[in-house]
């Protein structure tokens, strides 16, 4: 049942067996998964059904360098579905390798391995409405696909894996009927500030036991939810906020006894460079094969774990791209029509396409050009985009532009170090709800400028001693075009990594903070490391680990028994009705 | 001596399997009652208006039980009901062994697990009210076994075989999304009539209705997916909303008109129509639990890959073509 936490009574306390803050990807996986459990399930929504000011504001904070980072506030979306409401849908699982200590990679290595979440990558899959889980070009298609490059089989880099599309699902759109339906009780509105530090624990497990849990909704009403354990599972940067607003039995913040908590702030090293000459390969297709299940898969150039190694350099990825958006000599139509576009594309996808260009009357002039000069590519493209893109469910990802000369930019994606000098941290100024505000201080370091120059070299030799062709770019901006952007924007890594060692963790294998015996962290902010892959695929599949991790510790009930901490004192609430269209 | 077995409906789709099975086996041998003539030759065939209970009372007569397969528009079925109980009550030798066919359609708008015990609402229009009318005429009574199958799918299944691979073929459904998270309740053809075997060689029915659907039974969009990959009606098409609120409520009420006009015409292989209700089964939540034909009547169920392999080797076999090839529009 979905509720409006505003028609719970000022100071009522609802009893559970189970608390969820966050109703992201995670959350609503976790709530999904959890559903036949029998356990008593409350999860915590700070928003509704439809954008809401007052409440995305509650995100907002500082950052120390604006050219780095941007405002928290942006990239993430604090309403029922989370940053789904807003992803581009991109999934791939994370490597084997991603999860193996590298000595040349401070902090890396995982207290799990790739086979710990594999069995539940396929459900996760499922969740994302990404299709069969299969990421390579052969388990994938039961047909030959296009090649990537024609004539070139690479040692350092692989053209056979593949990301996958999701629709983009906004999983509150996507599961809302199940959860109206279901037993999880879903709060709208409901706003975790704190979750108090709790005396000595006695469940199995050790540590302290924290709530109960204090929420209050932007309207004023103030109650608490005491449960058997708690999940946050409110994304990267505000699982640390959460952490940091409790003060836990250090009096430092939960789980940050040993001054972990919002360290180890990653995102990805993204950016788009040089230009890849590909004029010598028999054949070129860095677009779009629809798999048999519907799904939209691309292939991209991976770095293949031995090169990793051999090269000291973390996971890469990099996609052949257009040309930049903003300057008009392209002469592509689309791309000038997406430029002249530009006041109606969302602040989050426009600011890698369009930079810090300059929008004067000339650029404007010079791209109208473009785009009467290409007028029958363009209404091409128009046509294709409001069927495929526009009005289509499972929507086109992105557009693809075929140069006839075939000349690219290379668009890089690459795993960024761990460095316990980039945070984030708690700033003096407080929200509407009286919460301190966060302080982003995200940092690279020098190996993740030499991962990306690394990769970038051995590309460019192999393109040419395979003889498909060249890659040209200028060593000498690697860093300048990496940061161009600064941090790549949605992906918050980190900040309660996961290990076996309380002194270098903050959350055990099982996603339990170390120091509370019932809380638990879902999302990427128990990633010990990056990955090159986006993240929300590998976090539903965490979350899914950890529903089955919930299920075998806090049991399922018989059915129809009351909760363990059942309720006398819950009120009754009235379930919210599905808004209209 | 065979069991002489009263074949009710017997020119649907599941009475003629039915009919089949009977034949084939070494202990019964049917009465194929249908009532469309024409076919009166065959032996062990008659034709009979099953909402006659003159008639039905003497096909009765000559035979030791009966199975009631009438299918057909919500007055008959009832009608058909309540001559076979005048039928059985005026039998001379006393009422005969019956297996009657319901649907899960008697639960209605029910959702979550459902079990025999639960509620008969049939609120979901005439078909639904129809199948619980008949359902109340001949339960209760000590002689009736009562089969309430889910979705019955096999080879030649009109309904949610060749119906459902026309649509996979032409792009109409695929991935529905939320619309297509119902629980299929599906249950293959053979199963079906295995319980019609045992429900009639066991011992006192005792007016037990039996639901009929397969364990684990897929969504609606897991069962349309492994199908059209079974059909070669790749790649899946993602239906969206308004797709889907085009087809129930401009396309098909133009297709369900086009249909009278055609058969009037000869023109019978028009395009079928996704009417409301179908879309609504399609996102019904509803789980039909089957336990107790399993324990009772000693049901295993075929798997979903088995079932759809052979669905669509007769689909291939009948268009002329090899399985997983595309067909018209795939």
């Amino acid at each position: 049942m979905i509720v409006d936490a505003n028609r719970i009574p000022h100071g009522a306390t609802l009893s559970a067996d189970l608390c969820i803050a966050g109703a992201g990807a995670a959350g609503i996986a976790l709530a999904l998964a959890l559903m036949d459990s029998g356990l008593d399930v409350v999860l915590l929504e700070s928003g509704a059904d439809r954008p809401d000011e007052r409440t995305q504001q509650l995100y907002q904070g500082g950052v120390a360098d604006e050219r780095l980072h941007t405002s928290p506030d942006r990239y993430r979306v604090r309403r029922f579905g989370g940053s789904t409401t807003l992803w581009g849908g991109r999934c791939m699982p994370f490597d084997a390798i991603d999860f193996e200590p590298r000595d040349y990679i401070a902090h890396s290595g995982w207290p799990i391995s790739l086979a710990d979440l594999l069995p539940h990558y396929p459900e996760a899959n499922r969740l994302c409405e990404a299709g069969d889980f299969a990421y390579t070009a052969q388990d994938a298609f039961s047909r030959p696909i296009r090649p990537m490059i024609g004539g070139y089989q690479g040692e350092a880099f692989s053209t056979d894996t593949l990301e996958r599309f999701s629709c983009p699902t906004d999983f509150a759109r996507r599961y809302r009927r199940r959860l109206e339906n279901g037993p999880v009780r879903v709060l709208h509105n409901a706003n975790l500030c704190a979750l108090d530090g709790g005396g000595a624990g006695t469940h199995a497990g050790a540590g302290r036991q924290v709530g109960p849990a204090t929420v209050r909704t932007l309207a004023g009403t103030a109650f608490t939810v005491r449960a058997r354990a708690y999940v946050l599972a409110a994304g990267g940067l505000e699982t640390a906020r959460l952490l940091l607003a409790s003060p836990g039995a250090s009096g430092r913040g939960l789980g940050n006894a040993h001054d972990l908590v919002g360290r180890y702030y990653m995102c990805h090293i993204a950016g788009t460079i040089g230009t890849a000459d590909l004029s010598g390969a028999s054949s070129v297709w860095h677009g779009y094969e629809v798999a048999d299940d519907g799904v939209y898969c691309r292939r991209r150039l991976a770095l293949r774990p031995q090169a990793q190694r051999r090269l000291q350099a973390g996971n890469f990825v990099a996609r052949l791209h257009h040309p930049r958006i903003p300057d008009a000599g392209h002469g592509v139509g689309i791309l000038s029509l997406l430029y002249l576009a530009r006041p109606f594309i969302p602040y989050e996808y426009g600011k890698r396409l369009y930079g810090d260009a300059p929008g004067g009357a000339g650029a404007w002039l010079a791209h109208l050009r473009n785009v009467a000069a290409d007028a029958p590519g363009t209404a091409r493209f128009l046509w294709h985009w409001l069927r495929r893109r526009t009005l289509a469910e499972r929507k086109f990802p992105s557009i693809v532009v075929h140069p006839r000369n075939r000349r690219y930019s290379l668009d890089f994606h690459a795993e960024q170090e761990p460095n316990p000098d980039s945070r984030v941290t708690l700033g003096e100024e407080v929200d509407a709800l009286g919460m301190r505000r966060l302080r982003v201080d995200w940092r690279y370091t020098r190996r993740d400028v030499l991962t990306v120059q690394a990769a970038l070299a051995e590309l460019a030799g192999e393109l040419r001693a395979a003889g498909v062709g060249s890659f040209e770019y200028d060593p000498e901006t690697v860093e300048a075009e990496m940061t161009r952007y600064g941090a790549y924007g949605g992906h918050h890594i980190g900040t309660a990594r996961m290990g076996t060692d309380p002194r270098s963790s903050v959350v055990d294998p099982d996603c339990r903070v170390h120091e509370a015996g019932n809380l638990y962290v879902a999302g990427s902010a128990v990633f010990p490391t990056s990955s090159q892959a986006n993240p929300t695929l590998t976090i539903v599949a965490l979350a899914l680990r950890l529903a089955a991790h919930l299920r075998a510790e806090y049991g399922a009930r018989p059915a129809g028994a009351a909760p363990a901490a059942s309720a006398p004192d819950t009120p009754p609430i009235t379930p919210l009705q599905e808004p209209q269209a | 001596m065979k069991t002489r077995v009263l074949v009710l409906g017997a020119d649907g789709y599941v009475g003629r399997r039915v009919a089949a099975a009977l034949a084939a086996s070494d202990w019964a041998e049917p009465i194929a009652a249908g009532r469309r003539a024409g076919k009166g030759g065959a032996p062990g065939r008659i034709t009979l208006d099953a909402t006659d209970r003159w008639a039905v009372r003497n096909a009765l007569a000559e035979a030791d039980a009966a199975v009631n397969c009438v299918a057909g528009p919500a007055p008959v079925m009832v009608a058909g009901a309540r001559a076979l109980r005048e039928a059985q009550d005026a039998r001379p030798g006393g009422p005969l062994r019956l297996v009657h066919f319901s649907s899960m359609a008697v639960y209605g708008s029910a959702e979550g697990p459902v079990d025999e015990g639960h509620l008969l609402n049939g609120d979901l229009g005439p078909y639904a009210a129809a199948k619980a009318s008949a359902e109340q005429l001949l339960t209760g009574r000590e002689e009736v076994a009562t089969l309430r199958p889910g979705c019955i799918y096999g080879p030649g299944s009109p309904q949610w075989s060749v119906r459902i691979a026309r649509l996979l073929r032409a792009g109409r459904i695929g991935d529905l999304g939320v619309a297509g998270d119902g629980c299929s309740n599906l249950v293959y053809i053979d199963d079906v009539v295995a319980a019609v075997l045992a429900a009639l060689r066991a011992g006192a029915a005792g007016g037990r209705a039996y639901n009929l659907a397969m364990d684990g039974a897929p969504s609606w969009n897991d069962y349309f997916a492994a199908y059209a990959r079974a059909l070669g009606a790749v790649p899946l098409r993602r239906i969206g909303r308004r797709r889907l609120m085009l087809e129930t409520s401009l396309l098909a009420p133009a297709l369900k008109i086009a249909g009278i006009a055609g058969r009037r015409i000869g023109m019978a292989d028009l395009p079928p129509p996704i009417p409301p209700s179908l879309a609504r089964l399609w996102s019904q939540d509803i789980r039909l639990l089957s336990q107790r034909a399993r324990d009772e009547l000693g049901l295993s169920w075929t798997p979903l890959e088995t079932g759809l392999r052979e669905t669509a080797l007769a689909a291939a076999m009948a268009a002329g073509r090899g399985p997983g090839q595309p067909g018209k529009g795939g």
